[in-house]
């Protein structure tokens, strides 16, 4: 389940709770569905995701005068981000959000099974989330991937 | 001092951008704690001696560490000397 997956991903990346930007690598490590399909057909991979996360990360030390690569110099070996798999993180009011408007996607189309197309157009509607500035750093808008999303369920009903 | 130079000197201008630093030093802050505890049990400092440096209680450090310390070194761990808990 690519919720699951998303667990997995943030405490990978050190977030102390579930973005929405995780419900995305979480549909990118799950591999599987319409959602999964769209994002590769434009060129977004896990590696990639989680390369622009690191980055934006970066981007937003330096903002305030920290290197990233210098505290990982100077910390040494032991500094890495990963949060242990032991410990349990809340899902953040964006992810939250994103699950709700999801199911009312899924509504709105008709649907009768919630699937990962209905999560990413969920994680879409959100324009100041992490997830569609990570997709925009890559170069991925919204209206493009929605577009590419209804395109191939189109092909997969006919 | 007037609002548009205190937002300079504040920060970044845009909250976002700004909230965002945040975020980013703390999750940086959680790694280094759990890096530099970890290099002080390596290297064979005692719990109460981190926390104390820390200016923690035995208990704080060792409830947010320990668990993860003896995972990474399962049985003994590396040059591990001197006094215990």
């Amino acid at each position: 389940m690519c919720v699951e997956a998303a667990f997995d991903e943030a405490r990978m990346l050190g977030h102390d709770s579930l973005g929405d930007e995780d419900l995305l690598l979480g549909i990118l490590r799950a591999d599987e569905g319409i959602a999964a399909e769209a994002l590769s057909s434009l060129g977004v991979t896990l590696e990639g995701a989680r390369e622009e996360l690191e980055e934006m990360l970066s981007g937003a030390l330096s903002s305030i005068g920290i290197s990233l690569e210098e505290v990982r110099r100077e910390a040494g070996d032991a500094f890495e981000l990963r949060i242990p798999a032991y410990r349990r993180i809340p899902i953040s009011p964006w992810a939250k959000k994103a699950l709700v408007e999801a199911r009312k996607e899924m509504r709105r189309i008709g649907d009768n099974y919630l699937g990962t197309e209905h999560v990413l157009l969920g994680i879409l509607g959100n324009a100041d989330g992490m997830a569609v500035r990570m997709l925009a750093g890559m170069g991925v808008s919204r209206e493009v991937l929605e577009e590419r999303l209804f395109e191939l369920r189109g092909r997969a009903a006919g | 001092m007037d609002e548009k130079t205190r937002t300079r000197v504040g920060g970044p201008e845009d909250p976002l951008e700004g909230l965002e630093a945040v975020i980013a030093l703390r999750r940086t802050l959680e790694a280094l704690e759990a890096a530099q505890v970890e290099n002080a049990f390596v290297a064979g400092w005692s719990w109460a001696r981190i926390a104390e440096v820390l200016g923690v209680s035995k208990q704080a450090v060792h409830k947010k560490h320990a668990r993860r310390i003896r995972e990474t070194y399962p049985g003994d761990p590396p040059r591990r000397k001197g006094r215990g808990l």
